[in-house]
């Protein structure tokens, strides 16, 4: 924000720059202008109270709550799915060991997200979509490149062979390399779920000189895209064995 | 010249029953509209007034007013669909049959519950994207941002806790996909799951414990999460509006001491 002395020198006489420029929107001052809850606000909520109700209602007119059919500890379903958002993690499951993708990774998720406010301590900024004009581009990039990285590695571990009819990286490494599967299932994969964001950050500081804000919101939008990538795998592209299947090849809820 | 005669409204509304419970007038006026809010325990929650910006839909959606619009469509419609349901192996099955062939608007009331749970874990999640992307996290909202990642996780476990009761296929496995996952913690995975399903298979006790916690524990602490977060929103200065400048921090931030 703070302008070097010879810029400023250099500015005299031209108009005078915004300091709001770099921000992603200039809310105007009208906006701030306080004004009675009732009934400015609670006219909305009351709307959008009952506009959601009348939603979820159309629904439950419409679309029954599923019930199959009697709990059976003998017939285990192929696929046997979590509910859809922990479908995330069990597309996890499929790639590495399960204390890392059950228990380590949500864990780490957590509380990562809990620190984001004791590590961007910075209070310009409070209040305004992406802060600054770069943070949309950010936060786009990183969608896109975390997607890519997910399904590329996703893609991988379904197509590697490995040996005894497996098929990943972890089961190559462990199976066709002889490597320990502490090495193949957790020290591999944690290196691979730790390289993916530290080059994000890396690529997002080199190329739009991030700071800290914007460095946050790389990683959020890393975080988002992971959670929305595998989940939307795990729930529409996983059919029998957990194998990689296209949405209309999905086993049918009932066999 | 006869004074006109009152109309019934205007009866009721001078009537001592309807004094003693508003107190205030209709708000068409700025004094009657302080005077309901700070009246109502339901609209105290509000401010009286709040930033223009506030009640922009484009900057909060009002996703975290419908979370807990949500939260009470859910405990409607839970309370409802307790005066059928049997936490027992397999009557709780039998339990939700019956709810959907002999119960009066009973499919309607599983439904209505069941799409407002996945509506609620979709918007706790979206609003803490946007509280996110609008940097509101920032101090002095940092110890409210951490709450509020806790009602996220409550929200999960509330929605997991739920998704056994029926004891269908898609129940038990879902559940023992769910607790093998966290059976697998690192040296404390088996007495978590253990603990988790009252044994060593998803059977009769782990329906008992999960209902216990999805119709009374968790709930009961969602709510006390819940306020600590509403109460920290108004100490912390009420919704996050811009900061462009250091200068500005204090202006526009009153802290309520």
């Amino acid at each position: 924000m703070s302008s070097l002395p010879s810029e400023r020198i250099e500015e005299e006489g031209a108009p005078k720059p915004n300091p709001r420029e770099r921000f992603f929107e200039d809310v105007p001052e009208d906006e701030l202008r306080r004004v009675f809850v009732w009934p400015n606000l609670l006219s909305i909520e009351l709307i959008g109270g009952l506009l959601l109700l009348l939603l979820l209602g159309l629904l439950a007119v419409l679309v029954n709550a599923p019930l199959e059919t009697l709990a059976n500890d003998e017939k285990t379903p192929d696929p046997s799915k979590a509910p859809w958002y922990f479908l995330g993690l069990q597309e996890l499951l499929l790639h590495m060991h399960p204390s890392l993708a059950g228990v380590i990774v949500p864990g780490v998720v957590i509380l990562g997200l809990m620190a984001i406010p004791y590590i961007d301590r910075e209070r310009v900024g409070t209040g305004i979509y992406f802060t600054t004009k770069k943070g949309l581009p950010i936060a786009l990039f990183s969608l896109a490149y975390t997607a890519v990285w997910e399904v590329a590695l996703i893609l991988m571990d379904q197509y590697l062979p490995a040996a005894e009819g497996g098929h990943g990286l972890g089961p190559y490494l462990h199976t066709v390399l002889g490597w320990p599967e502490w090495i193949s299932a957790i020290v591999v994969p944690s290196a691979i779920m730790l390289f993916i964001p530290a080059l994000l950050v890396l690529l997002v500081r080199r190329r739009w000189q991030a700071d800290r804000r914007e460095v946050m919101i790389a990683l959020y939008a890393f975080f988002f895209a992971s959670f929305w990538t595998l989940t939307l795998v795990g729930t529409f592209f996983r059919g029998e064995s957990m194998n990689l299947v296209l949405p209309w090849n999905l086993p049918g809820f009932t066999q | 010249m006869a004074e006109p005669r009152p109309s019934l409204w205007e009866r009721i509304r001078e009537s001592s029953l309807y004094r003693s419970i508003y107190r205030t007038r209709y708000p068409d006026q700025p004094r009657w509209q302080s005077m309901v809010i700070l009246q109502s325990l339901a609209l105290h929650l509000h401010p009286v007034r709040v930033p223009k910006r506030a009640t922009r839909l484009t900057y909060t959606w009002g996703l975290g007013g419908l979370s807990v619009w949500l939260f009470l469509i859910l405990t409607f419609t839970g309370v409802f669909l307790m005066f059928y349901y049997v936490p027992d192996v397999p009557g709780a099955y039998f339990s939700i049959q019956n709810l959907a062939t002999s119960v009066t608007f009973g499919q309607f009331m599983r439904n209505l519950h069941r799409w407002a749970a996945h509506a609620m874990v979709l918007l706790v999640f979206m609003h803490m994207t946007r509280v996110f992307l609008t940097g509101a996290y920032k101090p002095p909202r940092e110890y409210n941002w951490m709450v509020g990642v806790g009602l996220l996780v409550l929200t999960f476990l509330l929605s997991f806790t739920g998704y056994l009761l029926p004891w269908d296929q898609l129940a038990l496995w879902a559940i023992t996909v769910g607790t093998n996952m966290a059976g697998s913690t690192p040296l404390v995975g088996g007495a978590i799951r253990t603990a988790l399903l009252g044994g060593f298979s998803v059977g009769p006790a782990t329906l008992v414990r999960w209902y216990t916690l999805h119709v009374i524990f968790l709930p009961l602490a969602l709510i006390v999460g819940m306020s600590i977060h509403f109460w920290r929103i108004r100490k912390d200065g009420g919704i996050s509006t811009p900061i462009y400048e250091e200068e500005e921090i204090g202006s526009h931030v009153q802290l309520a001491q």
